[in-house]
Order: C-alpha cells, then structure tokens, then sequence
C-alpha cells in the first residue's frame, strides 16, 4: 500500500465520519424516531388479532410475515439458494467424493480435534433448538440449517474430508436429504386442498399456503394438538415448514463444503465419474 | 450540547459507513479475488446491519414477538394488549428484509466461493492483476 493511498483511506474515512454527523444532525437518516411505519403498524396489529380478516394466526410477527403474508417471496428466496447450490454442483460434477479421491486425510492437531468433537455434537443441539422454536421466537428453519451447517465444516476442516468420505458421506446421500426436505416444503405449502379432498369435500374451505384454519376458511392445519394431557402449539404448518427447512438448508449447506473442499486436482482431473 | 443517545447515533452510523467505505475500498483495490469476496461479504452484513439499525424506535426495545407465550400456552390479546405492543415493539420490517437479503447473500457467496476455485483451476492464481496479464498475453496453455 502506497502512502498515497493510506492518505485516501484516511481521507475517507473521515468523511464518512463527517457524513453521518451530518446525517443524523441535520435529520436525514432515522434516529430510533418513535412512530411506525403504516406497513410495520399493520403488521404488528393484524398478526395476533384473531377478529381481523387479514389475522396471521402465528405466534411471531417475523415468521408470520415471511411463511404466511409474504409466502411467495420467501418460496422463490429458498428458489434461488438451492440454484446457487444446483449451479455450484454443475460446475464440479467431475468429481465423485469417495475415500480415494477426498485428500490426505491428516486433519488438524489433537487439541482442535477434541475440542471438535465437542461441538459436533453440540451444534446440532443448538441448530434444532432453532428450528423447533421458529414459530415462537426469531429465528427459524434457514437460521437453524445454517447453524447446523457449521457442523460438517467443522468436520472437514479439524478431521478431514477422507473421514467423511470412509464415515459413508456421498454427495448423493446429502443431495437425497435436500430433495427430500424441499419437496416436504413443497407438499405442505399445497397441503390445504388435498386434506378437504381426502375428507371428501365436504369439510369446508381451504387455499394454497393456508397455514391454520379461520372463520372464513374452516379447514388447515391445527393450531395446537393436545396429548395426554400435554398441549403442544406449533402453529399449523409453520412447525414442519421449519424442519424441513432445516433438512433442506443444513444438508444443502453439506454438500457445498464438501465439494469445495475436495482436492484441487480432483477438481481439475475428475474423479470416480464415468466419462 | 448534543444528547448522549444522539452522539451514540452518530458513533453507530460513522462505524457503519466507514465499515462500508473499507469493504467497497476491498472490493475495488485488493487483487486477490477472495479478499475482494470476503470484503463484498462484509458490504452486505453492514448493509443488513443498518437496515436493522433503522426498524429501532425511541423508548420501545422489545421484539415483535408478543410476550407471555410458550410451547403450550397461549392467549389471544385483547385490542388495548394490541395498541400496548405495537407501541413498544420494534419495526419488524427491516427485520424480514435482513432474513431475505441473508438468505440471497449466503447464495451469491457460495457461487463466488466456486467460481473463484474454478478461476484458480483456469488460471493458476487468483490475482487479478496476472489473470489480466494472462489474457493479454493470448490466453493460457492448455
């Protein structure tokens, strides 16, 4: 770095400094202001007013916005994650993970293995607690997938990829998960049709992405089923919507390390394909 | 003389921007392709960050979660509980934005992570500066 250039730095910096005492001086930027915007006072007043037509019926405003009011574009959000993943996959469909073609397998030091083995196990703890309490606090099935996603880089990189590869990890196996986690989003969001058909069309109304039912559409996932005596609220189809997310993401996450972590010249020659 | 919690807006928004003016400098002066990745990684946390710095509001901290629920209890609020949380909760708009923008971040960042392992495969070297060279000189052996 020149001094030319560390001058450039600095002078900009300081200028952005003087924009922000500007900014917030002279008003132009919120600073914590008191009111709401229509759109947010709408929300926070609709998604737990159960006498509302437009009533979100979901424990949180943040998952009832994304599952519920705004379902579209959190389908097509989850539309492109996985093509950056089918795309990332296309560009290394050379390579097969198998033991032979996964690296050395040296790993890192004693000290870091042990403290991985810990938090192999932990992780995954914490990335389901996510998930399964999506529908009641922040946070939810992606959140939750790309904590859990921490776990096999974690593996990769303190162990090796080899031990994956011998442990039985194939890009296959992990593919099959996030299909599989995918297609279950698929099926539940166009769940609420199919169960009045299989009641036989008589139960009552229901739509497409519906997630609980209301006065105007009587059929929908259950709000909360009771058991033995314990009550369990997992708010229609927000619950499972979250896991299989949680599939989906974490698996999909999986599959990405592992193919970039493969060795460069695995990479560049193809390995384990038939031609 | 400025209030406390002023000068702290002024402190937030300078960190934010010069964040943002270091990782645009990243992207735009450092030659090598993963640094300029980490740096447009970056770019978008503080850009997440200040979306989420602008849902805050004076005197009401909570998140928009209604309080008093578990995994088994629950009770629908009357209008007045209504009135009473969404004057003490914060925007959750930016918030939903923030999940969006993440998502699609953590997308384009995986494409870049390939795409810069493939452009290494192609070229030997991540450095833009002898990329540019290489294909000045009439493309690489293959």
């Amino acid at each position: 770095m020149s001094s030319e250039e560390a001058l450039a730095i600095i002078v900009s910096l300081a200028a952005a400094a003087l924009l922000a005492v500007v900014a917030v001086g002279q008003g132009l930027v919120p600073v914590a202001s008191t009111d709401l915007t229509p759109l947010a006072r709408f929300y926070l007043l609709n998604v737990y007013n159960g006498s509302s037509q437009l009533w979100g019926a979901s424990p949180e405003v943040i998952t009832s916005i994304l599952w519920d009011y705004r379902g579209l574009d959190t389908v097509y959000e989850t539309a492109v994650f996985f093509l950056a993943i089918i795309a990332t996959l296309t560009l290394f469909r050379d390579a097969k993970l198998l033991p032979e073609t996964a690296g050395s397998g040296r790993g890192m030091t004693v000290i870091v293995k042990t403290v991985t083995r810990i938090t192999f196990v932990t992780i995954p703890i914490i990335a389901a607690s996510i998930a399964l309490h999506g529908h009641l606090t922040p946070g939810g099935g992606f959140q939750g997938g790309a904590a859990f996603g921490v776990a096999p880089l974690l593996l990769i990189t303190a162990f090796s990829l080899r031990l994956a590869a011998e442990r039985g990890w194939s890009k296959g196996k992990l593919l099959t998960v996030r299909t599989a986690g995918l297609l279950a989003i698929g099926l539940i969001a166009v769940s609420t049709p199919y169960i009045i058909a299989a009641l036989g069309g008589k139960a009552g109304i229901g739509y497409v992405m519906q997630n609980q039912p209301k006065a105007w559409a009587e059929v929908g996932w259950p709000y909360a089923i009771a058991y033995a005596g314990m009550r369990v609220l997992f708010s229609g189809t927000l619950l499972f919507l979250n896991l299989a997310e949680l599939f989906a993401v974490s698996a999909g996450l999986a599959l990405v390390f592992t193919v970039i972590a493969m060795p460069t010249e695995v990479l560049e020659k193809g390995g384990g394909v038939k031609k | 003389m400025m209030e406390a919690a002023t000068l702290l807006w002024i402190y937030f928004y300078s960190v934010l921007l010069v964040t943002v003016f270091l990782s645009l400098y990243g992207v735009y002066r450092r030659p090598n392709v993963l640094k300029k990745i980490i740096m447009l990684s970056i770019f978008g946390d503080a850009a997440n960050v200040l979306a989420v710095l602008m849902g805050f509001r004076k005197n009401a901290a909570s998140p928009p979660v209604y309080p008093g629920q578990t995994y088994t209890e629950w009770s629908a609020p009357n209008s007045t509980q209504l009135q009473q949380f969404a004057s003490a909760a914060v925007d959750p708009v930016p918030q939903v934005l923030v999940v969006t923008a993440i998502v699609i971040g953590l997308a384009v960042l995986i494409f870049l992570s390939a795409a810069a392992i493939l452009l290494y495969r192609h070229y030997g070297t991540l450095d833009v500066r002898l990329i540019r060279q290489k294909i000045i000189e009439g493309g690489v052996e293959e």
